[in-house]
């Protein structure tokens, strides 16, 4: 039994040192992801609340990158919700008390991409932390109101689950603060609630809108006789619907509001068989049908954003497909000016400063607009990065551009790097409608394909932006063309000359979209049942594509081999083909035996890199109110398939990319966060490489040079991990270990790839750059409790740099700027002098890097190599400049030695003058005092102090050569170098005429201090020199 | 023993160990982390501590001298290309001046700066007899900083900064600090991280290594309850 116990404890132990050393989260922590925008175009927002007390602080919900606070009015925000779901319906702060403030989570614009939430959270720290409070399975919120009068209350409208029927829907009130809550209207399990408003003067009489509703893959309905308006005076006990004035049911969505300062006076949109705008003056018993604008009523199940000005119970805002406001209490409607530039369509929440009710922030499909004068005009945040991308692609440019088509926003591309760093400007529009597959031609670097919903698609000039329409047409006898709302369209992987595009049949083009070859029968199930989108919508009719069905939604061409062509149907078919078009495959059904759901979407398809006969398939059956990750392999063409799990998934999946060079390397992506697998996917781990923890990832690309992991996200625009290089190498043998310092690649001298960004950008995204010069890297098994740091030493064992280092447990940088450590610069000027932070670039050659981890030391070679993509400097050039640097280097440090003796004698001199008692001393020391004074000014800056007074003595001088020559990658010019022997011959001039000055005043001062001291008891020592 | 009983026993085992993290309170975490770096009694007897350290920038190794006399005076001073640089706050006022920036000058600090930047004057710490110092602690569960599982702490002080702890659940000792402060209609945060810790003669453990971002920070040398003038903050231009 006592070996028993010992096998017993050892066992815990053995695991206990296997679960720490295994590749976590954090271990790539370091690895932090670049987020790169646009901000110039941002993304779908839902909802905006400020902090009333201070004017400045906002809010602001988004559809997929979570909340995000500014603390200045706008002029900048932070992500405060990174940790949490994405989707954001609603937020709540309590105006009494600014620092609780509630989030629901799930989106309420029931679109057909529309995400899902889990539950509502309450911060008591003004977004600092966050707890969830409940309502986990509610998915949708729509509003939260806090009792204005008693915030321990709380109601929370919840519309419910989109996809299925559900219990967890309907409204919901709380009366501790959100400890827990009581379903207080509730209709039926097709029927949440989608609207409330309170009465701030008597906060029992709450009015609520129930709306029923619901989503299938092939179809939206939006309503039935759950749908209505419902009243309660006693603080939601008992319920009584409003019907006074109202049309006949069924209804659909109905949005309502109040005024708050008469609150008596609400008004309506009631979607119904016709949709109407309604007004009540008696507090909703008695309603008024009211004539209104295309606008005020249009899409109702989208636009549920109705708004009174806080004080002005006759101002009243429509935010909707576009801006309306009201001056008379919603008899008549206007439309925002454009003036300033276009508002973006598609408006969803709507905050107005009750302090100050011209201030006003504006959600919409397109990002956060602010309004000075009561949303006659409005100006763009340029800020938030919360762009909703489809799919990215890169190509093999040097820097690679980036692709990828935004929800409502078109396609775009931009550099992964660029002179002064990936900001706002560096992004190109480069098509139109609602973007989401770009396709970079790889045989021409002037072309790529993008595509707008339901299947329009252009060949585009990436010279002109000009472009053609290219999109397949019905051939005769052939059903008309059914197109995905993401219509997918790819190039070849084996072969990039070919394009594929997809309705039921696959397409392919070898000559860029000039000539189609339909190589496929319908290859999607065909079920005309689902088919009948035209009738889409419910009460009011919505086809826009978003519901089209029966269609290829996912091509991949095996890098392999380019007749192996993998297909995957919005209906659940997998289908492959090995001839290149003739004989396909149905596979769905062997994947049904994996466990993976029949029907189920097949969302993205990765043929493996290694093996032909391998492939990894993504599946979303979250229409069918199934939210599970499904992820399955197989490695005979299909036949079999296993699935992927893990307890770390959330989600349901839309990507999965097997690395380009370890095959055991595994990303994948869900609607709920980001995850790797380096084990083949055996164990996995969610990323938080400065990825949100549960970013909505829908696509994942590598760049083959750069090894850049770049991942488009639903919400937060275009993340790059740059160069995965230490998640490759991070292999178990490596883990186990205490440290490691990984091989470096032989490495480029370079002051970096880009110049340019004097000045930082103001007032947009800023992006930023991959590393300027590569980072060393290591590994720490534990975080390091001793110090850290890494010397470099050259061939001759001379140190050339000491850099610290970090200290964090997993993969760590430093950063190394391929430079001596910089010279000794003359000190006891009144500026400060640059040079001392220049150091000259190093030679090519060996170099050894030594890791030092408190006691322990970890050595590497390092080999630096020349630049030779840079044509205009050569390696004879690099010497050159490097004997120059260096001279300039050296001399720098002869003036400071210079000065320094210079200062030293001047102390000494400081030092007794005061003391002396002898005139003829004094006046000795002061002379002395005078001519090293004048020596020194003449050496480096000593009068002038203001940054403005431009003074430059030989110090300057020198730098000023020295910061040119070491801060480029060119030949010094002939002049550069001349002037090195000027100054330097200054230097001398300098240094003689120290000499001269010493030799005939230091003795004799000595003497003079000497004598003059003798006579003193206690005389002050003498400085060395 | 049945294996049956062994199994329940070995749950039991895992199952209390799991109450022993989750049973933590502000005031345990607290009493772990404050005997970690030497015990309260010890951290009391601190009453000035000068710390001479080295911040490196491009290469270059700066000197940092930080001197602290408790409740009265703190200042750091930098020094570049022989230029010093010096923050100053007292009990009553702050300073700064940045001559290389072409300061003239020393700027007095606003008021409401002052006060979010007195908390440099307790040399101990806000957790060292956090209760008598008028500090709200609350713990806010686990989170990770860089890998390494922390306690989170938010300490709220009297004059409004917020602190939050982030201390490691292994060793008690201090790993990161985020600081939260509103001055001047501004919203400021910075995050320090620690590390490098060492036990000093007086009994006490100091971190020898810290990083806001601009650069490391690392300790030469320390003097505990040295006599420092008060002269020393004053501004002196």
């Amino acid at each position: 039994m006592k070996q028993f116990f010992l096998l017993l404890f050892s066992t815990m132990f053995v695991g206990s040192m296997q679960a720490q050393t295994k590749v976590n989260s954090y271990t790539f922590g370091a690895l932090e992801a670049r987020w790169l925008g646009p901000g110039t175009m941002s993304g779908r927002t839902t909802a905006i609340v400020g902090v009333v007390s201070d004017n400045k602080t906002l809010y602001i919900g988004t559809a997929g990158g979570g909340v995000w606070k500014s603390t200045n009015a706008g002029a900048s925000f932070k992500p405060i919700f990174d940790k949490y779901c994405m989707s954001i319906g609603a937020i709540a702060v309590d105006q009494a008390n600014p620092s609780t403030v509630f989030v629901g989570t799930g989106e309420s614009n029931m679109r057909n991409t529309v995400s899902i939430g889990d539950g509502l959270y309450k911060s008591t720290d003004a977004g600092d932390n966050w707890v969830k409070v409940g309502l986990d399975s509610t998915e949708h919120i729509a509003k939260i109101i806090i009792d204005p009068k008693n915030a321990n209350t709380i109601y929370v409208a919840a519309p419910g689950p989109l996809w299925s029927d559900s219990k967890h829907r309907g409204l919901y009130k709380s009366t501790d603060g959100g400890t827990t809550w009581n379903k207080i209207l509730y209709i039926n399990e097709k029927t949440g609630c989608a609207d409330i408003a309170v009465d701030p003067n008597n906060p029992d009489i709450i009015y609520a809108t129930t709306w029923e509703f619901r989503r299938k893959p092939y179809s939206f309905s939006s309503g039935g006789m759950g749908s209505g308006m419902w009243k309660s005076t006693d603080g939601g006990k008992n319920w009584r619907e409003l019907k006074n004035g109202l049309p006949v049911k069924p209804f659909g969505r109905i949005a309502l509001t109040l005024a708050p300062s008469a609150p008596q006076n609400m008004i309506a949109i009631v979607e119904a068989k016709e949709t109407g705008l309604y007004i009540s003056s008696d507090a909703g018993e008695t309603w008024k049908s009211q004539s209104a604008t295309m606008n005020v009523v249009s899409r109702p199940f989208y636009f549920s954003c109705l708004v009174i000005d806080p004080k002005d119970p006759k101002r009243v805002y429509r935010p909707g497909f576009g801006f309306s406001y009201s001056d008379d209490g919603g008899y008549s409607f206007t439309d925002a000016s454009y003036d300033g530039g276009w508002v973006h369509s598609d408006h969803h929440a709507l905050w107005i400063n009750p302090n100050y009710t011209n201030q006003m922030y504006l959600a919409t499909d397109g990002g956060i607009y602010y309004s000075l004068d009561r949303g006659a005009t409005w100006m763009f945040v340029y800020n938030l990065p919360v762009g909703q991308f489809y799919h990215v692609a890169c190509d093999n440019s040097t820097p690679y551009r980036m692709y990828g088509g935004l929800q409502d926003n078109g396609s775009w591309m931009a550099p992964s790097a660029a002179p002064g760093g990936v900001n706002n400007s560096s992004w190109q529009d480069m098509y139109g409608g609602d973007g989401f597959w770009v396709q970079p031609d790889p045989t021409d670097s002037n072309i790529a394909y993008a595509e707008s919903q339901g299947g329009n698609m252009g060949r585009i000039d990436l010279r002109t932006f000009k472009s053609v329409d290219i999109t397949p047409q019905a051939g005769k006898d052939e059903e008309k063309l059914r197109w995905n709302w993401n219509t997918p369209i790819v190039t070849g992987q084996a072969n990039g000359r070919n394009l594929y595009t997809a309705a039921q049949y696959l397409f392919k083009s070898k000559n860029q979209g000039r000539i189609w070859q339909r190589i496929s029968p319908d290859l999607t199930t065909n079920d005309k049942k689902k088919q009948q989108q035209e009738e889409s919508g419910g009460l009011s009719e919505d086809n826009t594509s978003a519901e089209n069905h029966c269609t290829i939604f996912t091509i991949a061409e095996s890098p392999l081999d380019e007749n192996l062509i993998w297909v995957g149907t919005d209906d659940g078919n997998l289908q492959v083909v090995t001839d290149g078009g003739k004989s396909w495959i149905n596979v769905s059904k062997n994947y049904e035996a994996a466990g993976i759901p029949a029907q189920t979407w097949v969302s993205s398809i990765e043929p493996s890199r290694f093996d032909k006969n391998t492939v990894y398939v993504t599946f979303d059956n979250h229409m069918y109110g199934d939210m599970n990750t499904y992820v399955a392999k197989s490695t005979d063409l299909g036949k079999t398939w296993t699935r992927i799990k893990s307890d770390e998934f959330t989600g349901f999946a839309h990507k999965i990319k097997e690395d380009l060079v370890n095959k055991g390397l595994l990303f994948l992506g869900t609607e709920r966060g980001m995850f790797a697998s380096n084990d083949g996917g055996a164990r996995w781990f969610r990323m938080k490489n400065h990825i949100p923890d549960y970013a909505m990832v829908r696509d994942i690309q590598i760049q083959p040079k750069t090894n850049d992991l770049v991942i488009a996200t639903h919400g937060r625009g275009i993340m790059v991990v740059n160069d995965i290089t230490p998640i490759r190498m991070l292999t178990k043998d490596v883990v186990d270990q205490d440290v490691v310092l990984f091989d470096s690649k032989p490495m480029e001298i370079t002051t970096g790839k880009y110049g340019g960004g004097g000045s930082p950008v103001s007032g947009g995204w800023y992006g930023g750059n991959p590393d300027n010069i590569a980072p060393i890297e290591y590994y720490l098994k534990e975080r390091a409790t001793k110090d850290v740091k890494l010397e470099i030493y050259d061939a001759e064992g001379k140190l050339v740099q000491s850099v610290p280092g970090t200290k964090r447990k997993g993969v760590n940088k430093v950063y190394w700027n391929l430079r001596w450590t910089p010279p000794k610069t003359a000190t006891g000027s009144t500026k400060m002098d640059y040079g001392g932070f220049i150091a000259p670039m190093v030679l090519p050659g060996n170099y050894t890097l030594k890791l030092k981890v408190g006691d322990k030391e970890y050595s590497k070679l390092l080999s630096l190599v020349h630049d030779n993509s840079n044509k205009l400097f050569t390696v004879e050039d690099r010497k050159e400049q490097y004997d120059v640097a260096m001279r300039l280097y050296h001399m720098h440090e002869e003036l400071y030695a210079l000065v320094n003796k210079i200062n030293a004698e001047q102390k000494t001199i400081k030092d007794n003058m005061d003391s002396l008692t002898r005139p003829q001393n004094k006046k000795l020391l002061k002379e002395y005092n005078t001519k090293l004074e004048e020596l020194r000014s003449t050496l480096l800056a000593t009068k002038h102090k203001s940054i403005f007074a431009d003074e430059k003595k030989l110090r300057e001088y020198i730098t000023e050569v020295y910061g040119s020559v070491c801060g480029q990658e060119c030949k010094p010019s002939n002049l550069q170098t001349e002037r090195v022997a000027v100054l330097m011959e200054d230097l001398k001039k300098g240094q003689q005429t120290y000499e001269k000055l010493y030799a005939e005043y230091n003795t004799k001062t000595a003497a003079a201090i000497k004598d003059d001291k003798a006579k003193s008891k206690s005389p002050t020592p003498r400085s060395g020199n | 023993m049945s294996t049956v009983r062994i199994a329940c026993l070995f749950g039991a085992i895992i199952v209390a160990s799991v109450n022993i993290v989750f049973s933590q309170t502000a005031d345990e975490i607290i009493q772990k982390h404050v005997a970690a770096i030497g015990g309260e009694a010890n951290w009391k007897k601190i009453q000035s501590i000068k710390k001479v350290c080295t911040r490196n920038s491009r290469g270059n190794e700066l000197p940092v001298i930080i001197t602290v006399l408790q409740g009265k005076g703190y200042k750091y001073e930098t020094t570049v290309s022989g230029m010093t640089s010096y923050s100053i706050i007292t009990d009553k006022e702050g300073w700064f001046y940045n001559p290389s920036r072409g300061q003239q000058k020393p700027d007095v600090m606003t008021e409401e700066s002052v006060k979010q930047a007195q908390s440099v004057l307790d040399i101990q710490g806000p957790l060292i007899g956090y209760k008598e110092k008028g500090k709200k602690i609350t713990y806010l569960g686990k989170d990770d900083v860089e890998g390494t599982e922390c306690f989170k702490l938010k300490v709220l002080y009297p004059t409004g900064r917020e602190e939050t702890y982030f201390i490691d659940a292994a060793d008690y000792s201090l790993v990161r600090i985020v600081a939260k402060t509103k001055a001047n209609g501004r919203e400021q945060t910075q995050a320090t991280t620690y590390g490098s810790y060492e036990k000093l003669p007086e009994g006490i453990t100091i971190p020898m290594s810290s990083d806001n971002g601009g650069g490391s920070v690392n300790v030469k040398s320390v003097v505990i309850n040295g006599t420092i003038d008060e002269n020393t903050f004053k501004i002196q231009n």
